[in-house]
């Protein structure tokens, strides 16, 4: 166990880390940003729509939640290209495959929240003569997304750890910039600790805000048990 | 008199339960109807029949005049546009509130007005404030629902309904959920609306309150009307043995002497 | 969109998915057996007021489920050799990732599982003269590992879907087989289509398994 531990080579490239790091949020946020959106459509499409629309919806939320992200990444990279003849970069194929993957996860918690608002609830506003849609929009929705907020930002962070499968189709983030390091430097001891370590930071801060966030919803009874 | 409401014949099917087998019942504009009878006799469906929370499987409604639903080949069609409209002039209070809990009290009485019946905000504001001062809670407006007793919010509730300013209210149960201390605060509203005047139908256990406020009392038993008549008729004098065994059953009601003279 | 499609070729190299496949399950398995075992004595450690015992075990759940499992997965492929007192080679690496993962996930189910079990049934073990771990091999565990069923079930579903991981530092799991037919025969639309379609007929029947045994125990309130 005499291992020589060497950092320095590590803090040289660290601005190339730090590219990669903002490379990750970019995807996690381009993804987040159109995945929530779609999310909700999906969820709304799958509890009110017609079964011609509820059925096919349904299979494509469940196909992205049960097949590996890795799988779905190389399918956008490697076959969509072919398939419509346009060529995908990495960093277009990365968003655009974990918009989609999150999407089918957040339909699943804007379903779960929205099922989870008291049947009382659609009652009252029907008795003031709200139609569906104003009492989704009005009443049963405000009251959901607060409801599943924790829920929605333990999913942004599962997302985040999901993008580290991007260096695989060769984009450039944290965790594909630490590969290229330690390559060159035959550091990988260091690199790779130090590269955990970032990815540490960060997601773990985030964790404790969630799990504090969960703890005064719950006080204040504002959480399900979901 | 005019009539407000009219029930024709109504009856209402789930899966292979009648739950009502005909009802037909006339309210007067400013009448108070009291509905009684045990659990499950048809008493809430009845109500909600009234304003489509359940579609009845045949049989009319008929308000201030107007008949709903359109009649094609024998079946009657409901519009879903035509149904929200007619739930803005059909006020309804639930056992258990139904507040809206991300809304201050103030806006969950203008909820209504606002964004159904499209008033204007100094309307709703107006609206708001009085419905507020008649259930005296215009001291809570800016307070949110968790922050309310039951008592309140089931007045809040009241207040809501009544900010739609509709032709008739309906309660379904309004104090079964709330503690004992809690229902006379919640009773007394109703009896102010019913004094000045306010045309309702009221599903309760209360049966010293339905005798103080009703103008007319129903009983009900297996989806029929059993009895009907005033307080006295129905609730002191009763004639069918239904309605003396579920009277026997209510014993803290003590049954006010019959008079001598 | 007039691509042809064209499955012959995947018919043609079954042989080498075949044992893909079998290596997923062999990596999925192992871990998952370890993951669980292996958690149970790391949840009640978290569960454990001795300091000696909660410190250690809270530091390495937290660091497990902070980290990306690629970024662990890698982690022991290509920096723990350095410092490992063994070889390791792509198969310990990845499940050495794996199973600390679910070690990590698997503890806090556990934790969770316990300390929903109202505290009147320590007491009533302990009133029975019965030790600590008595009460809770008994008494606790035995009535929170009905609980915690679907959780464990949805972490064998993710597990499930991690395993392709292993792809990433050369496994010969179903995704590298994938990978490495796909190049060969320049089929990649139907490989990975296949490759999915394969993880989804294994997955899928576990999430709706989860779902119906979730929605009978709502039932039973």
């Amino acid at each position: 166990m005499g291992y020589d531990w060497d950092f320095w080579v590590v803090f040289r490239e660290f601005g190339l880390l730090m590219h990669g790091l903002i490379n990750t949020l970019k995807v996690t946020g381009l993804s987040l940003t159109f995945g929530v959106p779609l999310g909700l459509c999906l969820a709304l499409l799958r509890l009110y729509g017609n079964w011609p629309i509820r059925v096919p919806v349904g299979i494509i939320i469940e196909f992205f939640r049960a097949t590996p992200p890795i799988a779905q990444l190389f399918w956008f990279f490697f076959a969509l290209p072919i398939l419509i003849g346009v060529e995908i970069d990495p960093f277009k194929a990365s968003v655009l495959t974990f918009s989609l993957q999150s999407s089918a996860f957040f339909a699943e918690v804007f379903r779960g929240g929205i099922v989870s608002i008291d049947k009382g609830q659609w009652e009252a506003a029907k008795a003031i003569g709200m139609n569906r849609n104003k009492s989704l929009k009005r009443i049963i929705l405000p009251q959901a997304v607060k409801r599943m907020i924790p829920a929605f930002l333990e999913r942004a962070i599962e997302l985040m750890k999901t993008t580290t499968l991007v260096g695989t189709i060769s984009y450039a983030d944290l965790l594909y910039e630490a590969n290229t390091i330690a390559q060159s430097t035959y550091r990988s001891l260091e690199v790779f600790t130090v590269a955990a370590g970032i990815y540490f930071v960060i997601i773990f801060v985030c964790s404790i805000g969630v799990r504090q966030l969960e703890r005064r919803m719950a006080r204040t009874g504002e959480t399900t048990a979901h | 008199m005019t009539t407000v409401l009219s029930i024709q014949n109504i009856h209402k099917i789930f899966g292979d339960l009648e739950v009502l087998k005909g009802i037909d019942v006339n309210v007067e504009k400013s009448e108070t109807i009291v509905i009684l009878g045990a659990s499950g006799s048809g008493k809430s469906t009845l109500l909600r029949c009234i304003n489509f929370m359940e579609v009845p499987t045949s049989g009319r409604i008929v308000l201030s005049g107007k008949t709903i639903g359109k009649e094609t080949a024998g079946k009657v069609i409901y519009n879903e546009a035509e149904l929200n409209a007619l739930r803005t002039r059909v006020g309804m209070v639930f056992q258990h509130f139904n507040l809206f809990p991300h809304m201050t009290v103030r806006e969950n009485v203008m909820e209504g007005p606002r964004t159904v019946l499209k008033c204007d905000k100094d309307e709703c504001g107006r609206r708001a404030s009085k419905y507020l001062d008649k259930v005296g809670l215009g001291w809570k407006s800016e307070a949110y629902p968790s922050q309310l007793s039951g008592g309140q919010q089931q007045r809040v509730a009241i207040a809501r309904a009544l900010a739609m300013e509709p032709d008739i209210m309906l309660f379904d149960e309004a104090t079964s959920a709330l503690d004992p201390e809690l229902v006379g605060e919640v009773l007394e509203t109703i009896k102010e609306l019913a004094d000045e005047g306010m045309t309702m139908l009221i599903v309760t256990h209360e049966l010293g309150f339905a005798y103080t406020v009703a103008d007319r009392v129903l009983f009900l038993s297996e989806g029929r009307i059993l009895e009907q008549g005033t307080p006295a008729e129905v609730l002191v004098y009763p004639k069918q043995d239904g309605t003396k065994n579920f009277l026997k059953g209510h014993g803290s009601f003590r049954l006010p002497e019959p008079k001598l003279d | 969109m007039d691509y042809l499609w064209d499955f012959q070729s995947i018919l043609n190299n079954k042989q080498l998915l075949l044992i893909g496949l079998q290596n997923t399950l062999i990596l999925a398995v192992v871990c998952l057996v370890l993951g669980l075992a292996f958690g149970a004595i790391v949840g009640i450690a978290r569960y454990s007021r001795n300091p000696i015992l909660y410190w250690p075990s809270t530091a390495f759940v937290e660091v497990f489920r902070n980290t990306p499992v690629l970024v662990q997965i890698m982690w022991f492929f290509f920096a723990f050799p350095i410092i490992s007192p063994f070889e390791i080679n792509a198969f310990t690496a990845a499940a050495l990732g794996l199973t600390l993962n679910t070690i990590a996930f698997s503890a806090e189910i556990y934790r969770a599982g316990i300390q929903s079990i109202h505290k009147g049934q320590w007491e009533a073990g302990k009133a029975l003269g019965m030790s600590y771990t008595q009460q809770m091999s008994r008494v606790i565990l035995p009535q929170s590992i009905r609980r915690m069923i679907p959780a464990f079930m949805n972490r064998a579903i993710e597990l499930m879907k991690m395993t392709s991981l292993a792809s990433v530092i050369a496994y010969g799991e179903l995704m590298y087989q994938a990978k490495v037919v796909s190049t060969i025969e320049f089929n990649p639309i139907e490989m990975y289509t296949t490759v999915a379609l394969i993880f989804f007929a294994i997955i899928f029947p576990f999430t709706l398994l989860v779902q119906r045994y979730e929605d009978k125990q709502r039932e039973k309130g």
